[in-house]
């Protein structure tokens, strides 16, 4: 028996409109799934369906191999642990007694706790690192201690799975990966099956194995991190323009949101802007001009830099160049015949090296040709731009006193550009 | 022996609870005795020992008028006696509502039981039916009909797909409270001839009150209060809110019904003999909780406890203040209960 929940054709409504639809899948023993979806896509609302706290219109979910209906409520409980999204208290209770409180499952009406319920709440506090907190108010404490005393009650029920409805919402960047950390532990060392709802997609891909994507109700996407995570399946589920990576520090898809999809607010402008950019240096004014309706191209960029991404991902022209590869004059022509038909030329403070200085010298060309061209000039950040022994510099130089107008911001551009249209 | 801090705590349970007992015992020998009557301490003793089994042999009464024999037992103490029974009655129904609703500001009164037991007992002074049935006066049945109609309206209003809602449950009993009061006033209007009675009988007091009053409900009270220590466990776990203690293994909807039933009996019976008396349901767990802590395992008998000697403490104000004159009881603990609400209010305000 390796299937810890297995949930079939499980509908949940209230009246007439179903939240949940045909919803079919398995947890095995050991998973640690994320539910992710946007707002109102139903996730926990499945989780309690799952904890048997809502009861689904039609569809078993079975718990172990058996149905959760013919699970009397505290053998569920002994297997089911929920950690619920609001965990405030009403009253000052210490925090040893709301731990002990997950012992309930296990006594019988007239029954005191013993010496083992004791010892066991002891136990889940030491393993979410809370022992020292044991007797103070539960209501005195932060909000990250107090989710790690939630999780040390609902380990107190000493469940096979553990449930929790978005554990890292109210919380600090540190707490969040402290606590889906702590999951994780509990997960690889107590063999503990984990189901928990969560927001933050990047989070979902980093720490669980397996994801349930689930959008108005229904299962959209169901596999490991990278089956779920992929344009397709995010883009219209979220209504947002996004660009998947790896995140190259954990091995994960890791999603960076764009702008909305529903962008008419602003009027497309016919006015085309060309951006010379690379390394990131691009993200926000190409962002930017995208956002306010400008069209634009980009070049010359290497392919799989992340302005090019980025470019290809708003559909920019693109003059491209092989990856870790010079500029060739190919590339360079097809550069400066772009930028002649373009209204504007924009300069990010990109580093010049031997490989892109063919671009500040189109640029150059484009000035003095009489085109409108600026610098956003960050360059005071950084240590050292030129890595052409100074060629930059005096190209830039040169350019200053033709006319090449200096912002000190994206935004400070968008103004300017307004003066052209 | 490792030392936990709670553990230690909870094995002071009992010491409170006996501590109490014998406060509440020294109370009813001691608000017996005070009265116009100059009866001593002594002597209150010696009468009620005179009554118990196996004691009474070693009682010599002789010395006691007849007169204040007549005053301790057939007087005093059933008053006293009532008067602890429904200040326990009130103050623990007090506690678990505070704490099935999750609300401070609860009081056994919450759901409408006061509106529709003062409803009820009116239509009965209104009519004149000054009947008396089993002993049982037919104001007392009346308010307590009342009671228990109101308590049931307000429950099949809040019932959504077999459950109860804490908060629709908290809206429809002020709904319906606020309803009856208006039908009760409105007959107070058209019937201004007893509108002095029905205004006495809604302050709430045990002027008058003795053995017939006490002995129909004390046996009902006495174990509905034990059953409901029953639930203490499941109203802490509730506490934490009604999802997580179904999560807990608690079926939370079945417990909610059955607390309610036993609070709406205990309430029902204790306004039918005393009026509305109010603020001590509020008041008596607020203050017992700053002393033992919000574990209703302590809490609800504790209060029960501690209800029962707050109660005849303000009786014995009432009846001695301004004696021969006795004012209603409820005045005297509404005079208390009122700035210790201000306070309460206060305070929650500075910690929000």
């Amino acid at each position: 028996m390796t299937e810890a929940i297995k949930v079939k054709s499980l509908y949940f409504g209230y009246g007439d409109n179903h939240v949940l639809k045909d919803i079919n899948f398995t947890i095995k023993k050991g998973d640690f799934v994320s539910i992710i979806g946007p707002n109102g896509s139903g996730k926990s609302t499945l989780l309690k369906n799952i904890a048997n706290i809502l009861k689904p219109e039609k569809g078993i979910i079975e718990v172990d191999g058996k149905n959760i209906i013919d699970y009397s409520v505290k053998e569920l409980a002994k297997k089911i642990a929920l950690v619920p999204q609001d965990t405030h208290i009403a009253y000052e209770f210490n925090v040893f007694d709301i731990v002990l409180m997950g012992r309930n499952p296990y006594l019988k009406r007239f029954e005191r706790e013993t010496d083992k319920d004791f010892q066991i709440a002891k136990e889940s506090l030491k393993l979410t690192d809370t022992l020292h907190l044991k007797d103070k108010g539960i209501n005195n404490i932060s909000g990250g201690e107090r989710q790690r005393v939630i999780i040390s009650r609902a380990l107190a029920q000493q469940p096979k799975i553990l449930l929790l409805d978005e554990p890292t919402s109210h919380l600090d960047i540190n707490h969040q990966i402290d606590i889906l950390s702590l999951l994780q532990k509990l997960n690889k060392e107590k063999e503990m099956t984990i189901v928990v709802v969560i927001h933050d997609i990047n989070l979902a891909a980093r720490f669980s194995n397996k994801i349930i994507l689930l959008n108005k109700g229904e299962v959209l996407s169901i596999g490991n991190p990278k089956e779920v995570i992929n344009y397709n399946n995010l883009e219209n589920t979220y209504n947002l323009d996004m660009i998947i990576t790896d995140n190259p520090y954990t091995n994960s898809p890791y999603i960076i949101p764009l702008t909305s999809k529903e962008k008419n607010n602003y009027r497309k402008i016919n006015k085309k802007v060309h951006v010379i950019c690379g390394g990131g240096t691009g993200g926000e004014v190409l962002n930017k001009l995208d956002l306010f309706g400008y069209r634009f191209s980009v070049g010359v960029i290497n392919i799989g830099d992340s302005d090019w991404q980025l470019g290809k991902k708003l559909s920019a022209e693109l003059i491209e160049e092989m990856p870790f590869t010079g500029i060739t004059d190919k590339a360079y022509k097809k550069n400066v015949a772009t930028m002649e038909k373009s209204d504007v030329v924009v300069l990010t403070s990109v580093p010049y090296g031997k490989g892109n200085f063919k671009n500040l010298e189109a640029a150059y060309k484009a000035l003095e040709k009489g085109k409108p061209v600026y610098l956003i000039d960050n360059y005071q950040k950084y240590k050292r731009f030129d890595y052409v022994n100074g060629k930059a510099k005096k190209i830039l130089d040169d350019m200053k006193k033709k006319g090449l107008k200096l912002v000190n911001s994206v935004d400070e551009l968008l103004l300017m550009l307004k003066k052209h249209v | 022996m490792k030392v936990d801090k709670s553990f230690i705590s909870r094995k002071r349970w009992n010491v409170v609870l006996i501590l109490l007992v014998l406060l509440l015992l020294l109370s009813i020998s001691f608000f017996a005795t005070m009265g116009s009557a100059d009866i001593t301490l002594n002597e209150t003793i010696k009468i009620v020992s005179s009554k118990l089994p196996f004691i009474n042999k070693y009682v010599d009464k002789s010395s006691i008028p007849d007169s204040h024999q007549f005053i301790i037992l057939k007087l005093r103490i059933p008053r006293v006696l009532l008067g602890v029974l429904v200040g326990a009655a009130l103050s623990c129904v007090g506690a678990a509502f505070q704490g099935m609703f999750k609300n401070p500001m609860a009081d056994p009164y919450i759901i409408g039981i006061s509106s529709g037991a003062a409803l009820g007992a009116s239509l009965i002074i209104i009519t004149g039916l000054n009947a008396t049935i089993f002993g049982i006066r037919s104001v007392s049945l009346g308010a307590f009909i009342g009671a228990i109609a109101s308590t049931f309206i307000v429950y099949v209003i809040s019932r959504v797909k077999k459950r109860v809602p804490i908060t629709v449950l908290l809206l429809s009993g002020i709904a319906v409270g606020q309803f009856f009061t208006a039908i009760m006033s409105f007959l107070m209007v058209l019937h201004s001839n007893d509108l002095t009675r029905i205004i006495f009988w809604t302050l709430g007091s045990f002027s008058g009150k003795g053995w017939n009053e006490l002995l129909p409900i004390i046996l009902p009270v006495f174990f509905s209060i034990v059953v409901l220590n029953f639930f203490a466990r499941d109203l802490n776990v509730m506490l934490t809110g009604e999802e997580s203690a179904q999560n807990m293994g608690i079926d939370v909807e079945k417990i909610k019904i059955l607390i309610l039933i036993i609070c709406a009996l205990i309430t029902a019976m204790a306004v039918s003999v005393s009026g509305i008396i109010g603020f001590v349901g509020l008041i008596v767990p607020h203050i017992v909780r700053l002393i033992v802590g919000p574990d209703h395992r302590i809490l609800i008998p504790a209060s029960a406890l501690f209800g029962g000697i707050f109660m005849i403490f303000a009786d014995t104000i009432a009846r001695t203040i301004i004696a021969p004159t006795e004012i209603p009881v409820g005045i005297i603990t509404s005079l208390f209960g009122g700035p210790f609400f201000i306070y309460l209010l206060r305070k929650k305000k500075r910690s929000v």
